[in-house]
């Protein structure tokens, strides 16, 4: 009896084993399938340019068909919801490359952040003044590198998804707006947090409201970079940090 | 022997990160995890933040030390100690390598050969299974609303769910599940996080989560299927599956990060300390709907 239900198991095991050698080897096969034809597209570029419209127009007529109009940027919700609006168009059409999408999305949300503010709190008030004005500019323009490939390269992933913004929680200059993203029946909680620009620097198209930092999902996206940064800075110098953020990203 | 099941097990947290580490919780459990309408609750919160009386005369000063004061608070109410960070550097490495050569390629295959229809059944169906160590908790926890919910939940699911491979509850009813488990049992009980661990193959934990995730896995009912290479075998099923929607989230991560350990760890501790604050669950009247 027990013989048998040794040998039972056994056999069970092996089957385990196969099954994982099984998808091992069809993963590998995607794989390799998915570099083919990305290699192939490259030689006759003519079906992709006819798919693509390359954004070379100098009148940047291209543009205005993603462009997006928010009525009362002054308006938070308004604008995120326009934004949004203008993103998901983005995602479902078809006919665009990855790489224009992420170009178009670039144009559309980046101008919604106050990137100069980000990396001044991602260093914190510890941090941020052993910085000369050079070595700010550079941090700056690396963080906000890292950041973009944050939400752009996960583009990608995302074709058919829905959204749900809730009225935020108004606190002086600063705004709190959460939105629930509905993708693959996966719920994600978003919270959009925001501040008012002074007069001066407020623009015609966007209002004066610009975000300083996402929580996705309860994880602030800001309060990561600054562990990260908090951690470079107290080992090494500012020259360590700003090496470590013009390495290309890990892979 | 169960050493495959962890390897499984592992990644789920190695590679659910991207947009907050999904804890293991969720290899069990529903990654749709929608009760999460604590956005709200969270604002509330950060209203009450100290406002420093700031002497700065120009605007943009005082503002820029209320949000620096806000982010530190919150640092603060986060930070965990990792006194073993060096093995825990190592570990994550560790990780790391068993995602790349061995987890990534599996589920690589596994997406091919699986629909996603089959998927999203799977998933639903596993974390149907997966209620006692929820309903336990909610309990434990002392929210009644929310175990009422997760017990209507199981009962529609299974029945009109086809033994729980759809979610009716939540599509016709609007019965959201409680994430509920036995690490954030504890810290509502007042246990601390004692201090930060990455496990091998089982990825970033603390030790009072790696305690609670002990206790859940006696409540797992797929652990005591006979024999016991079928029982792991439907729990690498599980985990194979929850985790072949995380494909790619943590390449992404490594992608915006500079060090992927200190974010991995960071984004861990905030996702748990919100879970943890997250009251009211599904019962909240405030849930977010499609």
């Amino acid at each position: 009896m027990e013989m048998a239900v040794r040998r039972d198991s056994l056999t069970a095991r092996s089957c385990i084993g196969w099954v994982i050698l099984v998808l091992l080897v069809l993963g590998q096969h995607v794989g390799a399938k998915e570099k083919r034809p990305k290699d192939a597209k490259e030689q006759p570029a003519g079906t992709a340019a006819s798919r693509v419209q390359e954004p070379n127009d100098p009148n940047d007529l291209w543009w205005s068909r993603w462009d997006v109009r928010v009525k009362d940027p002054n308006n938070p919700m308004e604008l995120l919801t326009a934004k949004w609006n203008g993103v998901l168009k983005v995602l479902q059409a078809k006919e665009l490359e990855q790489k224009l999408k992420e170009k178009i999305i670039d144009r559309i949300v980046s101008p919604m952040f106050d990137f100069p503010l980000m990396g001044q709190l991602a260093l914190g008030r510890t941090h941020w003044p052993k910085l000369d004005a050079a070595q700010r500019e550079k941090f700056i323009r690396l963080f906000v590198t890292r950041l973009k490939a944050l939400y752009l390269e996960k583009t990608a992933l995302y074709t058919n998804e829905k959204f749900v913004l809730k009225p935020g929680v108004p606190k002086k200059n600063m705004i709190q707006i959460p939105m629930t993203l509905i993708s693959e029946g996966k719920e994600i909680v978003i919270l959009y947090k925001l501040h008012k620009l002074d007069e001066q620097s407020k623009s015609k198209a966007l209002g004066h409201w610009r975000i300083y930092d996402v929580e996705i999902e309860g994880v602030s996206i800001l309060l990561t970079y600054r562990s990260q940064f908090d951690d470079i800075l107290r080992r090494g110098s500012v020259q360590d940090l700003l090496a470590q953020l013009e390495k290309p990203p890990s892979k | 022997m169960r050493a495959c099941l962890l390897i499984m097990m592992g990644i789920v947290v190695g590679a659910g990160c991207a947009a907050g580490p999904q804890t293991r919780r969720n290899a069990f459990g529903n990654p749709a995890s929608p009760t999460r309408s604590a956005g709200v609750g969270r604002a509330k919160e950060l209203t009450s933040t100290v406002t420093p009386p700031s002497d700065a005369n120009s605007p943009g000063e005082s503002a820029l030390d209320e949000l620096e004061a806000e982010l530190t608070q919150k640092q603060k109410q986060v930070s965990v100690p990792d006194p073993l960070e060096p093995v825990n550097r190592f570990m994550f490495g560790v990780n790391d390598v068993v995602y790349f050569w061995v987890l990534k390629p599996v589920l690589r295959g596994y997406v091919y050969a699986v629909s996603p229809e089959a998927r999203t059944g799977l998933r639903n169906f596993f974390h149907n299974l997966a209620t006692p160590a929820r309903l336990v908790n909610c309990i434990l926890q002392g929210k009644n609303a929310a175990a009422d919910v997760e017990l209507q939940r199981f009962a529609i699911n299974t029945v009109v769910g086809a033994l729980g491979l759809g979610d009716p509850a939540r599509d016709r009813w609007e019965l959201k599940p409680a994430e509920e488990d036995l690490g954030q049992t504890l810290a509502v009980y007042g246990l601390g996080d004692g201090f930060y661990l990455v496990w091998p193959l089982l990825g970033p934990s603390t030790l009072r989560d790696s305690v609670g995730m002990l206790g859940d896995a006696f409540l797992d009912p797929v652990r005591y299927l006979q024999p016991e290479t079928l029982s792991i075998g439907v729990s690498a099923t599980d985990t194979t599956n929850s985790m072949s929607f995380r494909l790619g989230e943590y390449e992404s991560l490594k992608a915006a990060t500079v060090d992927p350990y200190i974010a991995m760890r960071d984004a861990y501790l905030q996702y748990r300390k919100r879970q943890i604050q997250n009251e009211g669950g599904s019962a909240d009247p405030n849930s977010l709907r499609p």
